[in-house]
């Protein structure tokens, strides 16, 4: 730490903002990763309460919940719109992304910042207020948008149908705004990774998350296009009465699928990508072995990224389209998840005669390749159109996203979070509670998603508020309840995690520059970085690639790529 | 603020704020793709809202795309002047290029005015929706453009930050190009 | 400034085309462009708006933005991007632009295309001929237009009301399950007792709690004129024992 004062007294070290000030005008990349971290990890808190609300009436129907009150059947839709929406766009993206990528992508090319570094800014900026609206939208007349994250019209675009104007206009503009700042995000993650690269770094050579990160930010802003336009002809139904997606007026609701999957589909990818990256980062360093195969995770990740356009209506089967089409749709379903397996092939065989110690870090990157294995297989009876005709709508469906979402929003977060955070905050976390948050929190995860895959071959349906009304059901009730007993044992142990975050940042021990004894460049420099990441003549040089573990002409069983021999 | 060392490097040899602008681009691309196949569809599915279209006047409509042209080659030109070091110049035609815009979007509030006081409004039918979304959001493409090319401007007739005439120039130039594609939709296509 | 001067020799140094020349190329494409129309033949207007505005766009994403001497890379992200747009046309138009499929028919869309617009009138009647077309809906023109389409009362009934009403009004529809209170029982006596007809009317187009009853009862005002409530309003009144 003596050695980071030293350095921003140089001359020409950069100077950022100073006192309290700075965590609101800092265009540090690092400083606007934090706000990212944290006001994602908020949002995570707001979106497992409410799922904590809805599951609480589903498994005690009328029961008046602790902590909010009786459940009415307008507050259920809005609990679960906001759960899912504020899941996706406020959590898993800002913290997979925004969080992670800001971090991390000027460190590992060696830069001292992102190319721009107030559009940056601007982007947490429009992000927060996006997250502002979307919590404002709970306390509106009629209360917050209750047509599901996917708003379809005609509920969506009329107050007669959805019974929340104020709140469907609030969610559509929040959504939106959300969209700006991660298009103005991507675009300083995509021209700063592809021009701003230590010397001697050639493309093989950036850690693979940070090129994840980026491919994310393109599928991203390539898909995100029509729906900002489907958007904004949503927003005109809402409240100037015209008639895109009305038939009595002309227009046809089932543009607005077709738009909102077009991005959809692609979006998954977007989050996967990133989780994938950290997951591989995790898997090198504490298995000490080169990744098995950095082309082949590259080129796979494209492909994955280039047929996630090419799948969409997998999400439309029974809306009434073309069954000819949904042949199509199937095929290509079926084939992405190849590329998928392929990805978590490689991670396998780079773990395999790897030399592996079990750290919490370690342990999130396994529970992710298990768990995610699950949702992908689940996927497979999803994208045959024929199986998904009885099973769309259903918690089968739910539980398959789950088991994908889960692992890429959550355990990918903890685990990159419990992997950077000796970097980001100079010391370690108590291994100890990260073990107990972890089993914690895994283990009740499948206990509320299995039983969600059976309740949905049973035909439970999604979105209804009281499953009390369909007798056949009764028999599996029972489910319900131990979904959501798991959900409230999964939630406390969220505690001895914020006790570990909030303890370890203050009084963890030092972690010193590279505590895990990895090649990437991040962990060249000091813990936590200074304002310029390194000094202003010492940024680094690149000599060789990122997993360079246990090579057999080096005494020592890993190989910084800044070192030039 | 000082300018990142990350700034000044370019591993792709493309300098880093035209890199941006094309990726940007890229993005607009997509969305006015969307708002643009959506019409299109929708057009062609309803041959008679060719009666609905009809009411467009092309006259206007033309010049407004004479005045984007001719905007579009002063922006070259100010790339040009930038190239060579004139800042002053650049300026010059920066600011012709902005009196274009100017004159665009006087024209088009000119139109619209006409056409809503004769009961053409936004809900009046879906052509009508297409319309006023479609050159609406182009019109929105127009103002941002013109207030960041004002900035722009100032920096350049200091002969400063040079480089950035030729990124807001390509900008620019696909706010044309989306109009090129508008004129024939909106007013021709009858 | 630096990287501004290193690239002006790198790039620029062959590579500058005649903006003027093709400056007023563009402006002689717009004029064929827009005569074109006057021949009266589809293809030719076709050709001259569409294809010209392709050249027109080509021409100045070349020239004007240099994309000609632009690194490839940036070329490929561009190009992936308008794929993408016939992509998204492809896969979205045989549900949206066509009106029917293998299975399904878009009603609604076909009577559009049937029922037309009207042509455009002279300026000195546009504003009396066009006004009827501008605030009030296509579908509620068609019902109010009387003989032209018959309001269809009890279809509307069983197809909206009938959910939660019921097929005979009796309150007992499939979405009364869940509600509390129950819809209106329109075989009641007690209901009608001392209900007036502009009341239920109201009740109908602005909710129930307009009237003092209960919020779960929606306005369909934005779907049912005034002359629409009163037959849907008469055709409830066939339920009164």
């Amino acid at each position: 730490m003596a050695q980071a004062t030293a350095a921003e007294t140089h001359a020409h070290q950069h100077h950022g903002p100073q006192g309290i000030l700075k965590y609101v005008w800092s265009t540090d990349h690092k400083i606007i990763a934090m706000q990212y971290l944290f006001t994602g990890m908020f949002m995570g808190a707001v979106g497992g309460l409410m799922a904590y609300v809805f599951r609480m009436q589903l498994a005690f129907p009328g029961i008046s919940v602790p902590g909010y009150g009786v459940v009415s059947p307008g507050e259920y839709n809005s609990l679960v719109t906001s759960h899912g929406s504020i899941m996706i766009f406020w959590v898993a993206m800002p913290v997979l992304i925004a969080a992670f990528g800001n971090y991390l992508i000027p460190l590992m090319i060696g830069a001292d910042d992102m190319v721009f570094p107030r559009v940056n800014r601007l982007s947490y900026q429009v992000f927060l207020v996006s997250a502002i609206l979307i919590l404002a939208s709970q306390f509106v007349g009629g209360g917050a948008f209750g047509g599901a994250w996917t708003s379809y019209p005609p509920l969506s675009a009329n107050a007669e149908y959805n019974l929340t104007p104020a709140g469907a206009t609030l969610w559509l503009l929040a959504v939106a705004l959300e969209f700006v700042a991660f298009l103005l995000g991507g675009i300083n993650f995509i021209v700063t990774l592809m021009n701003s690269r230590a010397p001697g770094m050639k493309a093989y050579d950036i850690p693979l998350v940070a090129w994840m990160i980026v491919i994310a930010s393109i599928l991203f802003m390539l898909s995100v296009g029509p729906l900002i336009a489907g958007a904004v002809m949503l927003l005109f139904d809402q409240t100037l009465g015209t008639g895109f997606y009305d038939p009595a007026r002309g227009g046809d609701p089932i543009l607005w699928q077709h738009l909102f999957w077009f991005f959809g589909h692609p979006e998954v990818y977007v989050v996967l990508l990133p989780a994938i990256g950290i997951v591989i980062e995790i898997v090198a360093t504490f298995a000490r072995k080169k990744l098995f195969g950095y082309k082949i995770m590259l080129y796979t990740a494209v492909a994955t990224g280039v047929l996630s356009f090419f799948v969409w209506a997998h999400h439309q089967f029974i809306a009434g389209i073309d069954p000819r089409m949904a042949n199509v749709f199937t095929v290509t379903t079926l084939l992405i998840s190849v590329p998928i397996a392929e990805l978590l092939f490689v991670i396998i065989a780079t773990l395999y005669g790897g030399s592996i110690t079990f750290t919490t870090p370690m342990l999130w990157a396994l529970a992710f390749i298990a768990e995610f294995l699950i949702g992908g297989v689940t996927g497979i009876f999803l994208g045959a159109s024929g199986s998904d005709i009885y099973l769309h709508d259903t918690y089968f469906v739910l539980a398959h996203f789950h088991y994908t979402f889960f692992p890429i929003a959550i355990i990918g977060a903890f685990a990159a979070l419990t992997y950077w955070f000796p970097k980001m905050f100079g010391r370690m976390m108590s291994e100890r509670l990260g073990k107990i948050h972890f089993w914690g929190t895994v283990i009740p995860f499948n206990f509320i998603f299995i039983p969600l895959f059976v309740l949905g071959l049973a035909g439970h349906h999604r979105r209804i508020y009281n499953f009390n009304n369909f007798p056949e059901l009764v028999p599996y009730r029972y489910l319900d309840v131990m979904a959501t007993a798991a959900l409230i044992v999964m939630l406390l142990f969220q505690i001895p995690f914020f006790w570990n975050l909030l303890h370890s940042i203050r009084k963890g021990p030092a972690a010193g520059r590279n505590p895990w004894r990895s090649n990437t460049l991040e962990w060249t420099t000091d813990s936590p970085p200074p304002h310029g990441n390194w000094p202003v003549d010492e940024l680094p040089k690149v000599y060789r690639g990122p997993y360079e573990y246990a090579h057999p002409d080096r005494a020592e069983d890993y190989w910084p790529q800044n070192l030039p021999s | 603020m000082q300018k990142p060392i990350a700034t000044t490097r370019s591993a792709t040899g493309i300098p880093t704020g035209r890199l941006a602008i094309w990726w940007v681009l890229a993005s607009e691309v997509v969305i006015f793709g969307g708002l643009l196949a959506s019409y299109l569809m929708f057009r062609l599915g309803h041959p008679e809202w060719a009666n609905a279209a009809a009411v467009t006047n092309t006259w206007i409509g033309a010049f407004n795309t004479f005045v984007l042209l001719s905007s579009s080659f002063t922006a070259v030109l100010a790339h040009q002047a930038a190239e060579n070091g004139d800042g002053k110049l650049a300026a010059k035609y920066l600011m012709m290029t902005i009196a274009g815009a100017v004159t665009f979007l006087g024209v088009k509030s000119f139109e619209w005015y006409s056409e809503i006081s004769h009961g053409y409004t936004i809900t009046t039918n879906g052509f009508w929706s297409f319309y006023y979304t479609a050159a609406g959001l182009h019109a929105a493409h127009v103002l941002a453009g013109a207030v960041i090319m004002l900035f722009i401007a100032a920096d350049a007739a200091k002969g400063k930050e040079l480089q950035r005439v030729e990124y807001i120039g390509i900008y620019w130039h696909f706010v044309d190009v989306v109009w090129i594609f508008l004129f024939p939709l909106l007013y021709i296509a009858k | 400034m630096s990287q501004h001067t290193e690239h002006k020799g790198e790039r620029h140094g062959s590579h500058h085309p005649n903006y003027k020349a093709i400056y007023f190329t563009l402006l002689a494409l717009l004029v064929v462009s827009v005569v074109g129309p006057f021949f009266g033949i589809l293809w030719v207007t076709l050709i001259t708006a569409f294809g010209i505005a392709l050249v027109k766009a080509n021409l100045v994403v070349q020239n004007f933005m240099h994309l000609r001497w632009e690194k490839r890379i940036m070329k490929w992200m561009l190009a992936t991007s308008l794929v993408l747009m016939f992509l998204l046309f492809a896969g979205v138009a045989p549900d949206v632009m066509r009106h029917e499929g293998a299975r399904w028919v878009n009603d609604a869309a076909l009577a559009a295309v049937e029922r037309g617009i009207a042509a455009p009138h002279h300026e000195g009647e546009a504003a009396a001929g066009e006004a009827s077309g501008g605030a009030v809906t296509e579908a509620a023109a068609a019902a109010a237009a009387p003989g032209e389409q018959a309001f269809d009362a009890k279809g509307a009934f069983t197809t909206v009301c009938s959910t939660c009403h019921g097929t005979t009004g009796a309150g007992d529809g499939p979405g009364a399950g869940a509600l509390n209170p129950k819809p209106a029982n329109f075989g009641s006596g007690a209901f009608w007792e001392g209900k007036t007809d502009e009341e239920l009317v109201k009740a109908i187009r602005e909710g129930g709690a307009s009237v003092g009853k209960s919020a779960l009862m929606p306005a369909w005002g934005g779907l049912y004129n005034d002359a629409q409530a009163k037959a849907l309003l008469a055709y409830i009144k066939t339920f009164k024992k």
